[in-house]
């Protein structure tokens, strides 16, 4: 089965074409992905106008070159696939509708994908991984841990009630003057820096929930940079690396909230799944090998290319709701939000107690 | 010559096919709305299409407005002729909407001007002035609703689009009035599929979207900390 997946929920521009194997093991055999973060960097920030406006001319010769690079021809495709949300909506209205016009020109069935299960989904195209999972998304416009328990099976037990983790990260290197995307540039200039230098808070700590809530900490870090300003190299160094050494114990204590909460109910996970830009920070990344030790089970972080926003993560989602019979009409509306438990209108398993707003 | 052309871009969801070898269009059908393009077009094109009695390898090119217009309207347009022009191997072609609002009244009478207007809310147009032969005079741009008045009434013309009537409420006493006021919410779409058969087909350039206003976004540096 050979899947043709479009994303462009954010700001990257990416199509891909996956193959999935009679044993349900998958094979990329394309990967494009086209970022947009230069036309963003001088805004600190994506600006969603901006965004939609750089998709609309450069989606088709992206899918173009994933085609020709799979050596693929559009009717040897079984589907097509393309992230119909949650993301800013002026990109995903381009991607589905292309995705809709070549399903229809090539009579192949459509799959609107949900971008947070074609994350969840990744670690079964990169490991294998079988059902059930824990799933950690963090990435500049998402912050959740979520119980995976089968295709369009999901139920989440954390999200953030306000700032996703990337975002935080983002908001910090713009105070501090560091460029755009922030997370690498923070996580650079606090590998020389001092932790302990400023006492920041460690919202939502102890909460029997498995929710976040970065803003307090955000508005922590300006209050204490903004006492000493004029700020010095050095402080730039001990203010990232107390920002960070903050974020690690923050997602150590709600990851392992949301990992009580998933062995309650679903028993202990095949693996700790870290998806999103996030996850490429190794300090991070350390806390979260530390975690999935601590509940007997393992990390499973799927290559960098395929932990941030790609088309092949889209391809594939799509491939394993197709090999179901999962496919959607030719009408089907773009969501800028979508939350990962309305995927599937499926008997889910037992609901886990309501935690804080719903967002997507 | 069978062309595809498809409008989302104003006030209404519409595709036709066109064969020049016959008189009238062989299938079109138009919905009016103002939202929801993203949902309606593609069904819409695939019963124009199934009408038609055509698939997709049959078409010699694909047409669409690229604007002005609603910018979200202009991406599902945009997304959707390029979509199927990739799939299908044709090229697509890019036509403004002011062209085709002004299309029908040139074809009837070439020698006087026409001006095509659509609101572009907060007292502005988009606006397009042909002359005559159907040359472009003022070539499409947004323009304050007081400067479009004065270009409309600088010389006898039939004004139409969504900002005709914008235009003739603040029409100056002094002028004689305008020829004709049609007020019409979206182009129609046999003459956007005729303007695309006669178009010239660059494959190098596909339709791009013709916003006329930049991005609503400024570059932000101002909570930025002063360094030492």
């Amino acid at each position: 089965m050979i899947v043709l997946g479009i994303e462009t929920t954010c700001d990257e521009t990416a199509a891909a074409v996956v193959k999935r194997l009679e044993n349900g093991r998958g094979q990329i055999l394309s990967n494009i992905v086209l970022s947009q973060v230069n036309e963003h960097a001088a805004f600190g920030g994506v600006v969603p106008e901006i965004a939609a406006r750089a998709h609309v001319e450069m989606l088709d010769y992206v899918i173009a070159k994933a085609m020709s690079e799979a050596k693929c021809p559009f009717n040897a495709l079984d589907g097509v696939a393309a992230a119909a949300g949650p993301g800013l909506i002026g990109g995903v209205i381009v991607g589905l509708t292309t995705a809709k016009a070549i399903a229809l020109v090539c009579a192949k069935p459509l799959i609107a994908v949900n971008h947070l299960e074609a994350h969840a989904l990744t670690a079964r195209l990169t490991d294998g991984t079988p059902f059930p999972y824990c799933l950690f998304l963090a990435s500049g416009g998402h912050t959740q841990i979520v119980a995976v328990l089968g295709v369009g099976n999901f139920v989440r037990l954390g999200t953030t009630l306000d700032d996703a983790i990337g975002e935080a990260f983002d908001k910090t290197a713009k105070l501090l003057g560091l460029g755009y995307p922030g997370g690498p540039q923070v996580e650079r200039e606090a590998a020389g820096g001092n932790p302990q230098r400023f006492a920041l808070p460690r919202p939502m700590a102890g909460k029997p929930n498995a929710d976040f809530s970065l803003s307090g900490l955000k508005t922590a870090l300006r209050l204490e940079a903004e006492k000493i300003a004029p700020i010095s190299d050095d402080d730039v160094r001990d203010l990232c690396a107390s920002f960070q050494a903050a974020i690690v114990d923050v997602v150590a204590d709600r990851l392992r909230t949301g990992m009580k909460l998933f062995r309650g109910h679903y028993g202990t996970p095949t693996a700790l799944v870290a998806a999103g830009g996030v996850a490429a920070n190794q300090a991070l990344r350390k806390t979260l090998h530390r975690i999935a030790f601590e509940v007997g089970t393992v990390l499973v972080a799927p290559p960098p290319a395929l932990c941030t926003d790609n088309g092949a993560m889209v391809a594939w989602a799509g491939a394993e709701r197709l090999v179901l019979g999962l496919t959607d009409p030719l009408d089907t509306p773009p969501l800028a939000r979508w939350p990962l438990s309305a995927t599937t209108a499926r008997p889910t398993a037992p609901p886990v107690p309501a935690t804080g707003q719903a967002t997507s | 010559m069978r062309v595809l052309a498809i409008d989302t871009a104003l006030a209404a969801c519409a595709a036709a096919v066109l064969d020049t070898n016959h008189a009238t269009l062989v299938a079109s059908e138009t919905l009016a709305m103002t939202r929801g393009h993203a949902e309606a077009v593609m069904p819409l094109i695939a019963r124009v299409m199934q009408r038609a009695g055509m698939d997709f390898a049959g078409l010699d090119r694909i047409a669409v407005t690229t604007g002005p217009g609603s910018f979200t309207g202009l991406r599902v347009g945009i997304s959707a002729a390029r979509g199927i022009a990739l799939a299908a191997g044709k090229p697509a072609i890019g036509l403004s909407t002011l062209a085709g609002l002004a299309a029908p009244h040139i074809a009837e009478d070439d020698s006087s001007t026409v001006v095509a207007a659509i609101d572009a809310r907060h007292d502005h147009v988009y606006l397009q002035v042909f002359g005559a032969g159907g040359r472009t005079v003022v070539a499409p741009r947004i323009a304050p609703l007081q400067e479009a008045v004065r270009a409309a009434a600088a010389a006898p013309a039939r004004i139409v689009g969504s900002g005709a009537g914008l235009i003739f409420a603040q029409w100056p006493k002094t002028a004689p009035p305008p020829l004709l006021v049609e007020q019409l919410a979206a182009p129609d779409i046999g003459w956007i599929a005729r303007l695309g058969a006669a178009a010239v087909a660059d494959s190098l350039d596909p339709p791009k979207p013709l916003y006329l206003r930049a991005p609503d976004a400024q570059p932000q540096d101002a909570a930025r900390l002063p360094r030492r």
